[in-house]
């Protein structure tokens, strides 16, 4: 219609445009090519093909290959022991907040959500003194005569307790949100039917924050892969690397102190990517499937 | 010590039930549920405030208290006089530039874009928007070598742009700006329009007050996320002087760490808590608001 062209758009589309072109774009690409190159970080890629993948993957007597699967287990493991949790208490907190005659609703939820504006450096340095054997609050309060940091399973409880203890703000206030929106004529007919608490919860609530419940989940799993702070702050990935998880070992083959192995390590976070990518895809395939 | 509290927690919660002609028991569970974690929760953080406020000598004494026999401010003067090894001071300042900026520059973009995609008319607008969703919804892990191999080109390494600008290119909160911006009738700026009046014009007069709480929630996250980043700052500083305070938390470990001084680990730790926090009691109802947009993509 119009012959001059509007440049308009440009101006407000395009800076955002042009750093996501540069910020995510070339180096997720970047990214993928670098999994297919011996690179040194400094110097230019060398094409190697798939041959960082199988290393990896089946060269059972190379280093890169035990770093890979014993990261991949313990972040797993993380994933396993923090994601139901994060997704459990927070409900359970949001259901509780929702009960009509309790008082001090803003309060208990600005205590719990708190936790979750401190940084992980902080609060790791605020439970590593919880969990000393002489000075803290299980070795004081609840007598316990061990190292907590660098003896299994203590070592994840810490890393897990802190985790859980910083991650349930989010949730519990998505949660809340979602419950308060879910309308109050269902549970009236339903309290003349005479059902009960629990009853109602999981015929009345949880089918009507099903979305929130995929959204949440699918989040915090994706999120709980990445980690690296906890076990970083907390055991450093001990005891014998029992904690070291994967993001722990990609930023110390690439950024680390010897000479960077930026190829292998782009290999290790394309894997682990696609890990993410189909764990994400699975939970939302099943949860919408059963949901419908 | 800490089971006591509990458990008279538990009566006084019961106790204020009974007062009450009617008490159901889910009530009663509510309370006694809630009272507990609430009791968890705010117990490290208390104890974290208090050490830093105890001398060496009582810590390693007394071993754990909740609260210190003599209140002493050391830790503190002792933080702030060590400007060498871990200048705290330098840190904050640090995170306060990098953070505000940060947030300031957040603001504009996700607004500019925003109604870029929301109220724009160019070809391929739709097909752009959410091709650049669907390309952000992949794992961030894999451009992370790359993005410090960019920084590192531009000359940014240990210095605040590494910080500051490539978190501008998020989609969550444009995502948010432009649900946000749908919902607003369209007349407003057509009309505006049929009067001649700029995109530029009716972006800044019309929209940007209208969209007004959903950039405060945008920019309360983005400073908090900014403040808490962990990860990025622990590979993009290396200098010590130019660090953000929590990648420089880090460091304090191996210097006040084996809990030799264990009162400037935790004063340390409550200084970088402070700032969040602040603005947490000042923004509490925005941060908790969030939510409503959170459960707004339901639509």
């Amino acid at each position: 219609m119009k012959k001059k062209l509007n440049l308009a758009p440009v101006f407000f589309v395009g800076p955002h445009l042009i750093l996501f072109l540069v910020f995510v774009v070339i180096p997720t690409i970047y990214g993928i090519y670098a999994s297919f190159t011996q690179w040194n970080l400094a110097g230019s890629p060398n094409w190697v093909g798939f041959s960082n993948y199988s290393t990896i993957l089946f060269d059972t007597t190379s280093t890169f290959h035990t770093q890979f699967f014993n990261g991949l287990k313990n972040t797993l493991l993380f994933v396993l022991f923090t994601v139901p949790p994060l997704i459990v208490l927070p409900l359970m907190i949001a259901v509780a907040l929702s009960h009509k005659k309790l008082k001090g609703k803003t309060f208990i939820q600005s205590v719990l959500y708190v936790p979750g504006l401190i940084s992980i450096s902080a609060s790791a340095l605020i439970f590593t003194l919880i969990f000393n054997k002489q000075l803290g609050i299980t070795g004081n309060v609840f007598g316990s005569t061990i190292a907590w940091a660098t003896h299994q399973p203590y070592a994840w409880i810490t890393i897990i307790l802190l985790t859980i203890w910083g991650g349930i703000g989010g949730n519990m206030i998505i949660y809340r949100a979602s419950i308060s929106g879910v309308s109050e004529e269902l549970y009236e007919s339903a309290e003349l039917d005479g059902a009960g608490p629990i009853r109602k919860f999981f015929s009345i609530t949880l089918p009507s924050i099903n979305f929130p419940l995929i959204y949440t989940f699918v989040m915090t799993t994706a999120g709980a892969f990445n980690v690296f702070g906890q076990p970083l702050m907390m055991t450093d990935g001990g005891p014998q690397q029992s904690t070291s998880v994967l993001m722990m070992y990609i930023r110390q083959l690439a950024f680390g102190s010897g000479e960077s192995i930026a190829g292998m390590a782009s290999a290790m976070a394309v894997l682990l990517g696609l890990v993410i990518l189909v764990i994400s895809a699975l939970q939302y395939y099943v949860m919408n499937r059963n949901a419908n | 010590m800490m089971s006591n509290q509990v458990m008279n927690l538990d009566k006084s919660a019961v106790a204020v039930g009974r007062k009450r002609t009617k008490v159901s028991v889910s009530q009663v569970v509510a309370y006694v549920f809630l009272g507990l974690l609430c009791l968890i929760w705010i117990v490290p953080v208390i104890f974290g405030i208090t050490t830093s406020f105890r001398s060496q000598t009582e810590v390693v004494s007394a071993g754990f208290r909740l609260l210190p026999v003599n209140w002493i401010m050391d830790n503190y003067t002792a933080i702030l006089e060590n400007t060498s090894t871990a200048p705290i001071l330098r840190w904050l300042t640090n995170s306060v530039v990098i953070a505000t900026s940060h947030t300031l520059l957040v603001v504009v973009v996700i607004s500019l874009t925003g109604y870029g995609y929301a109220r724009m008319k160019f070809r391929g607008r739709n097909v752009l928007f959410f091709t650049l969703l669907g390309i952000s919804f992949f794992p961030g892990v894999v451009n992370l070598i790359p993005s410090y191999k960019i920084i590192d080109a531009l000359g940014w390494v240990n210095t605040s742009w590494a910080m500051i600008i490539p978190g501008l290119a998020g989609m969550g909160n444009i995502f948010l700006v432009r649900q946000f911006m749908l919902g607003i009738p369209k007349d407003l700026d057509e009309s505006a329009k049929v009067d001649g009046a700029s995109d530029f014009r009716i972006y800044f007069s019309i929209m940007l007050p209208l969209i007004k709480p959903v950039l405060i929630v945008c920019a309360l996250f983005s400073f908090t996320g900014s403040w808490n980043d962990f990860l990025w700052p622990v590979i993009v500083y290396t200098d010590v002087d130019k660090m953000p305070v929590t990648a420089g938390l880090l460091l304090l470990q191996d210097i006040y760490g084996n809990y030799r001084m264990i009162g400037q680990l935790m004063g340390s730790a409550i200084l970088a808590i402070i700032p969040t926090l602040a603005l947490f009691l000042f923004a509490q109802k925005y941060f908790v608001q969030s939510i409503n947009l959170n459960s707004g993509i339901k639509g």
